[in-house]
C-alpha cells in the first residue's frame, strides 16, 4: 500500500521526520518496506498485513499515527449542497440476497465528466494510478483515503433506473470493465438491471453502464459485500482487484455513508457535479455492534508487562474503540478484532512491544536429542570423515516406483511425484551435473525421506541414506590413480556398521535393483534383515552418464538401523601373550564365495581361532581357467598363555581338511 | 736396533709424522684399518717393532723407552679413534643429505566430505535450543490440510493461504493431503501426540514446500518451528528466548528488534530483525539499506489453537485460561544464505559440488 505523506498530513499531524515515521509505524505492524522521496514529498510503501484491510488506505493509517504519537485524527470534510428533485425518485435499490450484501448504499449525482484538476491528478499519478476522468479518478480517489470501494454507473444505461443485487444465474454472462466476457456462476454476485447483470458484486463494474464521455447521471454505489463470497467469487474468475481485495479481507460495514459524502464532498469540491437529496440506503442486515471484556491479568499473563489503566484507555479510545470492559465496543472497521486477545494484541501493539521486558522461561524438564536424532548426527560424521560430501535433493523428482505419491498441481510437468529412492533420479543427477562441470571424482550421500502410498493414510515416509562413488579422490602425485570399484562401496557400508554398532553387514550377490550391474552388485544384510543394496551401475547407463570409470551406488533404510542406541560397547580383558598367524593359499572354483571359504576356516579351527581374513587373491597365470588362488590367513590367540606350535598346527590341520571337503586345494601342501 | 734413548726419541718423531701422512689420506674404515695394522699391527706394526728393538738398552733407558712408546700408542690410538669418530659422522650426514626430500611437495591429505551447509546451519540451530532444554520433534512432510492449515486457525478459504501457494497430493484415499507449507504443522502434531499435563517446549526443523521457485524462493526449503507452551509464558519469555538464540548464533554485538505482524496461529505476532551482520547495521545490499535483517517471525499461540487441538482430543488438555504459548519459525535456508553470504538459495539443492566443497562442513 502506498501511502503519500502529504496526502496523509491531511488527515493527521506528522510532526516527526519521515525516517523516524517510517520506523515507528513498522514497530506497530505497518511495515514500511521503502520511502521514495519525490519533490515536496514522499510516498510510504507499507506493506499491510492481510488482517488489517482498515489501514488499506490513508485514514487507516492516519489513525494508526495519532495513536502512536498520542493527537487526534482531523475532523474529514464530508459536507456538500445537495441539488434537485430527490435521489430516490431516480433510482431505487432492492436486494435479493442480504447473504451476500448485507448492504447497499447509493447516492444520485449529476455530473460533468471531464479531466480531474491537476492536483488530484497528480495524487493518483504520485502513487501509481493512472488518471482518466474526474469521476473515474474520484472513486479511486475515495478508495485509497478511505478503503472503500465506490462504483459509477451511467444511470442511463441502468434499465428501468432499478438496481437489483442478486445471486448470478447459473451460466448467465457478464461484460466486465476490462472488455472480458465473464461466464458467471450460481456463486456470484451480481448488480443487475431487472434482467441483465451490470457489474459483478464487489469485484469489477460492467461494461454496459460503463460512465464517459456522454454521462449525465451517476448512479454511485458504496455497498459492504460479505468477505467469503467476494473471495470465492474473485477466485473462481481468477480475479484480484483492488475492490475485490478490500472486501474480501472484510470491509468497513459503516463505510459506505462515509464514503458517498467524502465523494459528493469532492465533486463539489472540484467542480464535477452536484449531488441529489438523499441517501439511498438497503441494510437488510445490520451488524450488531461486538462487545468485549479485557481484564488486566489477563492482558498481564500474556504481554508479562504492567500496561497501566490510562495508557490501555488511551490507546483503545485513540485506535476507536469506546467504553469500558467488560463491553469495549470494537469498531466498524476493525472486524480482526472479536475476542479478548485481539485487544491485548492492540494494547500490545502501541505500549511498544519493544519496551516489554525480556525474559528466558525456567526448563522445567531436560530437552536432548532422540536416539535416532543423535545416530543420524553420528552417522552423518562417520561418512564425512570417509571422504564423502552431503548433498540434499528435492524431493520431487520425474519418475519413481509403483506407489509413489504424485502431486497434483507439480510447478514442473517433469517433477510430479516424489521420490522412492534417493539414487535414481538423485545421486545420479549429481553426478551427471558434476560431470557437466569437468569433475571425474565424485563421492557423495544424501540422508532424507523417501515417500509411499498408504491406502486410507498418510503416506509412509522412510528415512534413507543413498551413497555415490565414482572416479578417484584427488590422487597424490606419488600414487597411481584407483578408481572407485564395488568393494570400496561394501567397504564402507563395513565402516559404516562398525562405527554405528550394526551387526556385521553380509553382502549376497544378486541384482536388487534394475540400475545395476547385475555380476557387481549386491543386498546388504544386517542381523538377518535386508537392509539396503550396493553395486556398480549398469554398464549401459554409466556410458549414457558420459562416465569414463564405474559408479558405485548404494541405499539403505535408515528408519530400522537408527531407531534405536546401541548398547554400550562391552569391554573384554586385554590379552597377555601375543597371538601367532598362518597362511593359507587356497586354490578354489572362481565362483566359490570367498565368505563360503571363511565360514569353513571359522567352521573348523576350533577354538584358539580369533580372526580369519582373505589377505591375497589372484587369477590367471599358473592357474587353471575358472580358479582363483585365496590366501587366508588365520590368527589365533588364548588370553593368558603362549600357544604350542603342535596345537596351532592341529587347528591348521583340521582347516586344511574342511577346505579340501569343499573341493579347494591348498598350495604348497 | 735403538742405538740410546735419543736414537729411539728421533724414531718416535719420524714414526708420529708418518703416522699423520698416513692419516690424513684415510677416508674410510678400510683406510683407517690399513693405517691402523701399518702402525699398530700386532706382528708387523711399527710400534711393535719399536718395542721389540729396545732388548739392547739399559734397563732405565728401557723403562724409559717402553713409557715412551706406551705414550706413543696411546697417542695413536687416541687419534685413530678421533679420525674414525669423524669419518662416520660424515657418512651420517651424507646419508641424511642423501635421504633428504622436497618438503614443499604436496603432502597426502587424507580424504575429507563436507556436510551439507543446510545441515550444519541446522544442527547449529538445533544446538541452541537443545542446550536450552528443548527436544527436537519430526513431523511427516505429506500432510492433512487440519495440520497445516485448519488447526492453526486457517479455515478453508481464509486470506492467509494465499501467502503460502500449496501443492496438493493426489492419492487414493484422504482427499486433502498436502506438502506442509511450514512446520507449523508440528506444533498441532507434538500437542497431539503428547496430551499430558502440558509443559510443552520443542523445535520441529524440517523441509517444506511452496510452489514458488526463483533466487530466493525455492519449492522446497528448511524450517524450524519452536513451540513453548506452559503457565505464565508470555511475550517477555518469547522475546528473552528469541533474543538470547539470536545472540548465541550470530554474536551478542548485534542488536535484536521486534516489529508486530500478523500470523494467522499466532496473537500477539511479532516478527524479530537482527542488525545487519553484513553492514552492521549501517544498510547494504544484504539487508536493502534498511540496516535490519528480518529473520524470524514468532507470536503467542492463539487460543483457537489451543481450542482447536483440545476440540480434536475431545477434552480439554490446553485450557487457554490455564496456559499460554509462544511459537516462532524460521527459515533455516535464509539464516545460511545470511551466515554466509549466498545470493541463490537454488544453489543449496543442486548438488554442485563446486559449490558445497566452499565450506567446511
Amino acid at each position: 500500500m502506498r501511502i503519500l505523506l502529504s496526502w496523509l498530513r491531511e488527515h493527521v499531524e506528522v510532526t516527526v521526520p519521515v525516517e523516524t515515521l517510517a520506523a515507528d509505524l513498522t514497530e506497530v505492524g505497518l511495515a514500511v518496506d521503502g520511502i521514495e522521496n519525490i519533490p515536496g514529498d514522499a510516498v510510504l510503501d507499507i506493506d499491510v498485513t492481510t488482517n488489517r484491510v482498515d489501514c488499506m488506505n490513508v485514514r487507516g493509517v492516519a489513525r494508526e499515527v495519532a495513536v502512536l504519537y498520542k493527537t487526534s485524527l482531523k475532523p474529514l470534510d464530508v459536507t456538500f449542497a445537495e441539488t434537485g428533485a430527490l435521489a430516490s425518485t431516480a433510482l431505487t435499490v432492492a436486494i435479493d440476497a442480504p447473504d451476500l450484501c448485507p448492504r447497499f448504499c447509493a447516492r444520485v449525482l449529476d455530473v460533468k465528466m471531464g479531466p480531474s484538476p491537476p492536483w488530484l491528478r497528480e495524487r493518483l499519478e504520485a502513487l501509481g494510478q493512472r488518471s482518466i476522468s474526474n469521476i473515474v479518478d474520484l472513486t479511486n480517489y475515495v478508495m485509497l483515503e478511505l478503503g472503500q470501494p465506490t462504483h459509477a454507473f451511467d444511470l442511463a444505461k441502468i434499465p428501468g433506473a432499478a438496481l437489483r443485487v442478486r445471486w448470478a444465474r447459473e451460466g448467465e454472462s457478464l461484460q466486465t470493465l476490462d472488455g472480458v466476457e465473464r461466464k458467471l456462476k450460481a456463486s456470484h454476485g451480481v448488480v443487475s438491471g431487472p434482467e441483465i447483470g451490470l457489474a459483478l458484486a464487489g469485484i469489477m463494474g460492467g461494461a454496459s453502464s460503463e460512465i464517459g464521455d456522454g454521462t449525465r447521471t451517476v448512479a454511485l454505489e458504496a455497498a459492504y459485500w460479505d468477505p467469503l463470497s467476494i473471495r470465492r467469487g474473485a477466485r473462481a474468475l481468477g480475479m484480484h482487484t483492488e475492490a475485490s481485495h478490500r472486501f474480501e479481507r472484510g470491509a468497513d460495514p459503516e463505510g459506505p455513508v462515509t464514503a458517498l459524502a467524502r465523494f459528493a464532498h469532492l465533486l463539489q469540491k472540484i467542480g464535477a457535479g452536484t449531488t441529489r437529496p438523499g441517501l439511498i440506503d438497503v441494510h437488510p442486515a445490520p451488524r450488531r455492534t461486538a462487545r468485549l471484556a479485557l481484564r488486566p491479568e489477563r492482558q498481564r499473563a500474556v504481554l508479562g508487562v504492567d500496561v497501566p489503566d490510562a495508557q490501555r484507555r488511551q490507546i483503545l479510545a485513540g485506535l476507536g474503540f469506546k467504553g469500558e470492559t467488560p463491553a469495549i465496543e470494537v469498531p466498524s472497521w476493525r472486524g480482526d478484532v472479536s475476542r479478548e486477545i485481539d485487544l491485548v494484541e492492540e494494547v500490545g501493539r502501541h505500549y511498544g512491544i519493544n519496551k516489554i521486558p525480556s525474559t528466558l522461561p525456567p526448563a522445567r524438564r531436560p530437552g536432548g536429542l532422540r536416539p535416532a536424532q543423535v545416530l543420524e548426527r553420528r552417522l552423518r560424521d562417520v561418512l564425512v570423515g570417509a571422504g564423502l560430501s552431503e548433498v540434499v535433493s528435492y524431493s520431487f523428482v520425474s519418475r519413481a516406483d509403483a506407489g509413489a505419491v504424485r502431486l497434483s498441481n507439480p510447478l514442473a510437468d517433469n517433477q510430479p511425484v516424489l521420490r522412492t529412492s534417493l539414487v535414481d533420479p538423485g545421486l545420479t543427477d549429481v553426478l551427471r551435473l558434476n560431470l557437466s562441470h569437468g569433475r571425474r571424482d565424485v563421492r557423495i550421500f544424501e540422508i532424507g525421506r523417501v515417500y509411499q502410498v498408504r491406502e486410507g493414510q498418510l503416506p509412509r515416509e522412510d528415512s534413507r541414506l543413498a551413497f555415490l562413488l565414482s572416479g578417484t579422490p584427488a590422487r597424490h602425485w606419488s600414487e597411481k590413480a584407483r578408481p572407485a570399484d564395488f568393494f570400496d562401496g561394501s567397504g564402507l557400508v563395513e565402516l559404516l556398521a562398525s562405527a554405528m554398532g550394526w551387526s556385521r553387514p553380509v553382502f549376497e550377490k544378486g541384482n536388487p535393483e534394475p540400475i545395476l550391474h547385475s555380476g557387481r552388485s549386491a543386498a546388504v544384510r544386517t542381523g538377518g534383515q535386508q537392509v539396503g543394496w550396493v553395486g556398480a551401475l549398469q554398464p549401459e547407463f554409466s556410458k549414457d552418464l558420459g562416465l569414463r570409470q564405474e559408479a558405485i551406488v548404494g541405499e539403505l533404510v535408515l528408519s530400522e538401523l537408527i531407531a534405536k542406541a546401541p548398547a554400550a560397547e562391552r569391554f573384554a580383558t586385554l590379552p597377555t601373550q601375543p597371538g601367532t598367524s598362518r597362511d593359507l593359499s587356497v586354490v578354489c572354483d572362481r565362483g566359490l564365495p570367498a565368505r563360503d571359504i571363511e565360514s569353513t576356516v571359522r567352521g573348523a579351527a576350533g577354538r584358539l581361532l580369533r580372526d580369519v581374513m582373505v589377505s591375497d587373491r589372484f587369477e590367471g597365470g599358473s592357474l587353471p581357467a575358472g580358479k582363483v588362488s585365496l590366501t587366508v590367513t588365520l590368527r589365533y590367540q588364548e588370553k593368558e598363555r603362549t600357544l604350542t606350535s603342535e596345537e596351532v598346527q592341529e587347528s591348521v590341520s583340521a582347516v586344511v581338511t574342511a577346505l579340501k571337503g569343499r573341493g579347494a586345494e591348498i598350495r604348497g601342501e | 736396533m735403538a742405538d740410546s734413548l735419543e736414537d729411539l726419541k728421533a724414531r718416535v718423531r719420524a714414526l708420529k709424522a708418518d703416522f699423520e701422512a698416513a692419516l690424513g689420506p684415510a677416508g674410510d674404515a678400510t683406510g683407517l684399518q690399513s693405517v691402523r695394522d701399518r702402525f699398530l699391527g700386532r706382528k708387523a706394526g711399527a710400534v711393535t717393532a719399536l718395542l721389540k728393538s729396545l732388548g739392547g738398552l739399559a734397563d732405565d733407558a728401557r723403562r724409559e723407552a717402553g713409557r715412551e712408546l706406551n705414550e706413543l700408542k696411546d697417542d695413536l690410538e687416541a687419534k685413530l679413534e678421533a679420525a674414525k669418530t669423524s669419518l662416520e659422522a660424515k657418512a651420517g650426514a651424507l646419508r641424511l643429505e642423501r635421504e633428504s626430500l622436497d618438503v614443499t611437495l604436496p603432502g597426502r591429505v587424507p580424504a575429507r566430505g563436507r556436510r551439507h551447509p543446510l545441515v550444519s546451519t541446522r544442527e547449529a540451530l538445533e544446538d541452541v535450543f537443545l542446550s536450552m532444554g528443548y527436544e527436537v520433534y519430526d513431523g511427516p512432510e505429506v500432510e492433512d490440510d487440519f495440520h497445516c492449515f485448519e488447526a492453526l486457525n486457517m479455515p478453508p478459504d481464509h486470506p492467509a493461504r494465499d501467502m503460502q501457494d500449496t501443492f496438493y497430493v493426489d492419492v487414493p484415499g484422504p482427499s486433502d493431503l498436502l506438502l506442509r507449507t511450514h512446520t507449523s504443522s508440528g506444533q498441532i502434531r507434538y500437542m497431539l501426540e503428547n496430551a499430558h499435563p502440558p509443559e510443552v517446549r520443542i523445535i520441529c526443523p524440517g523441509k517444506v514446500y511452496r510452489r514458488d521457485n526463483d533466487i530466493t524462493h525455492s519449492p522446497m526449503f528448511q524450517q524450524i518451528e519452536g513451540l513453548v507452551v506452559g503457565r505464565g509464558i508470555s511475550v517477555s519469555d518469547l522475546k528473552g528466548t528469541i533474543e538470547a538464540f539470536l545472540h548465541r548464533l550470530f554474536g551478542e554485538k548485534y542488536p535484536v528488534r521486534f516489529r508486530c505482524s500478523y500470523f494467522p496461529y499466532t496473537e500477539p505476532s511479532v516478527e524479530a530483525d537482527l542488525s545487519c551482520i553484513v553492514c552492521d547495521g549501517k544498510g547494504c545490499r544484504v539487508c536493502k539499506q534498511t540496516g535490519w535483517i528480518e529473520i524470524l517471525g514468532s507470536g503467542m499461540v492463539d487460543p483457537a489453537v489451543f481450542e482447536k487441538v483440545n476440540e480434536h482430543l475431545g477434552r480439554v488438555v490446553y485450557d487457554p485460561e490455564e496456559v499460554t504459548g509462544f511459537a516462532f519459525g524460521l527459515g533455516i535456508d535464509r539464516v545460511a544464505m545470511i551466515r554466509h553470504g549466498i545470493d541463490d538459495i537454488r544453489l543449496f539443492y543442486g548438488g554442485d559440488l563446486r559449490f558445497l566443497e566452499q565450506f567446511r562442513g
